[in-house]
């Protein structure tokens, strides 16, 4: 069994991971302004933000990508050409692993804004009523009340978004960025021993999200304390 | 309190606009940088070494013709069902990946000459009874792999004489499912399917079956540099310099190092 493969394999753990948790960054920013605006009393945002997380979670992660990827290079090279600011070669290269970092967080935004909308449905209103009639703004009232509050029953949902993200930025892959996936298919190929590499990936997925998951229930148990079951 | 506001004069704003919009092409190239898109997941053509560096033939061959276009060379990776995509999309200038020049692909992209021809050649257990016909695969399971010439053979002739047709996202894959049975034959290149499965342990109890296919509606006729449709200067300085490789031997030290038969074909 080939294994020489190995080191380069592992290096792109750290990709992997950068990946995931830059996007996990800003889904969690774009999520919690999402589910507020999706609570909001004008009509403008909820409008916007229900339409956010409707038609993203409709169409597939993999399409966002490549749309975004290519064809959103495309169109920056139609701009960049007619304004003659390409350089040497012609164009402003979308780099691969921001694409892929700014799609995964801009999809997962949409999946977190509905573990967050959850979340501050069930933080009592009278919280919020009070701290209006106390004189705050409605941005205090969000940042100083509700949000404190709202962790304790976003974490489950907020686990589970952060889980199938890790093994989304698989997708990156697509995009020729070198992360875990795709440096175990090209170990595999060129070993002959794609079931090994595969086997490889899955192990290191797998601790990823265990370890994870230890984490965030230590997090949990956290913030359940004093709260009446 | 009355506040001054500025007015930005909407008609100049306009002209600005369209000044700006209008401005002339970009300048022409000067091709001392090209950057080359390949897929590293080929076996011995385009893959990585244990320590990550590109390698194969496709990589020297690249390498030898940058020296002749004197031109400094950076290499993009891509998955293989992008690569056309990126080409168009500029991620890079040339594809050097293996590509076969098919009528379908020369719709999106253009070619310089081949630079190494291979057949394609069916590949099923010993004693199944397949003798490679697209008759004797009628009912039967046939793996080929996304966007290749390959599958564009399947989906074209095996699948009209009654084979289903499975997609793979790579020969190895194929290789695995055709070595525990999922599927009963598979479609590939014929020293892809040498190297990669016959001739290693996995591939004990398969062979070749059927003639050497080489219909060019679906094989083109070898594998060539993809060029965008407007980089002429480009695919033109590439021929050249595949001419002179082929002349004075270069091309010839390249393959020696990867096959010990001819790849170039008639």
């Amino acid at each position: 069994m080939n294994a020489s493969y190995l080191p380069y394999v592992l290096a792109g753990v750290g990709l992997t991971l950068a990946v995931a948790v830059g996007a996990l960054m800003l889904s969690t920013l774009l999520g919690i302004v999402a589910a507020a605006a999706r609570l909001s009393s004008h009509r403008l945002p909820r409008a916007l933000a229900t339409a956010y997380a409707t038609l993203i979670r409709g169409v597939p992660d993999l399409v966002l990508m490549l749309l975004i990827f290519y064809g959103g290079q495309i169109a920056v090279n139609a701009i960049v050409q007619r304004l003659g600011w390409g350089g040497e070669t012609g164009s402003i290269d979308i780099d691969p692993f921001v694409a892929g970092t700014v799609t995964l967080g801009f999809i997962y935004g949409a999946y977190f804004a509905e573990t967050f909308r959850g979340a501050m449905l069930a933080v009592p209103v009278g919280q919020s009523e009070a701290a209006l009639a106390c004189g705050m703004s409605r941005v205090q009232v969000l940042t100083r009340i509700v949000l404190p509050q709202m962790v304790r029953h976003a974490l489950p949902g907020f686990t589970n978004n952060w889980l199938v993200l890790v093994k989304s930025t698989a997708l990156v892959s697509v995009i020729g960025l070198t992360d875990l996936m795709y440096r175990a298919k090209q170990a595999g190929a060129a070993s002959r021993a794609a079931f090994f590499y595969f086997v490889v990936a899955a192990a290191i997925y797998l601790a990823i999200t265990s370890v994870s998951m230890l984490a965030l229930r230590a997090i949990e148990q956290r913030h359940h304390r004093g709260v009446r079951a | 309190m009355r506040s001054a506001s500025f007015r930005f004069p909407k008609p100049a704003a306009l002209l600005f606009a369209l000044g700006v919009l209008c401005a002339g092409p970009a300048a022409a190239r000067d091709w001392s940088a090209v950057r080359i898109g390949v897929d590293p997941t080929y076996k011995p053509f385009t893959f990585k070494t244990p320590d990550g560096q590109l390698t194969g033939f496709d990589v020297d061959i690249a390498r030898a013709l940058c020296v002749e276009i004197k031109a400094k060379c950076t290499f993009v990776e891509s998955s293989w069902e992008g690569i056309i995509p990126g080409l168009r999309a500029n991620k890079f200038d040339a594809i050097i990946s293996s590509m076969s020049m098919t009528a379908e692909r020369r719709k999106a992209v253009d070619f310089t000459d081949k630079y190494y021809e291979t057949p394609t050649l069916i590949i099923t257990k010993v004693g199944s009874g397949i003798d490679g016909s697209p008759a004797s695969l009628k009912g039967k399971r046939v793996g080929a792999a996304k966007a290749t010439v390959q599958e564009a053979y399947a989906k074209g002739e095996l699948a009209k004489a009654g084979a289903t047709v499975v997609s793979f996202d790579s020969s190895q894959q194929e290789y695995l499912d055709l070595k525990s049975g999922r599927i009963d034959a598979v479609v590939v290149d014929k020293f892809d399917g040498k190297g990669g499965f016959l001739d290693t342990p996995v591939g004990k109890g398969f062979a070749f079956v059927g003639p050497e296919l080489v219909d060019e509606r679906y094989f083109g006729k070898g594998a060539g540099i993809a060029i965008r449709k407007e980089d002429t200067e480009l695919r033109d300085r590439f021929n050249v310099a595949l001419k002179s490789i082929r002349a004075s031997g270069t091309w010839k030290k390249v393959a020696d190092q990867y096959f010990d038969f001819d790849i170039y074909g008639k």
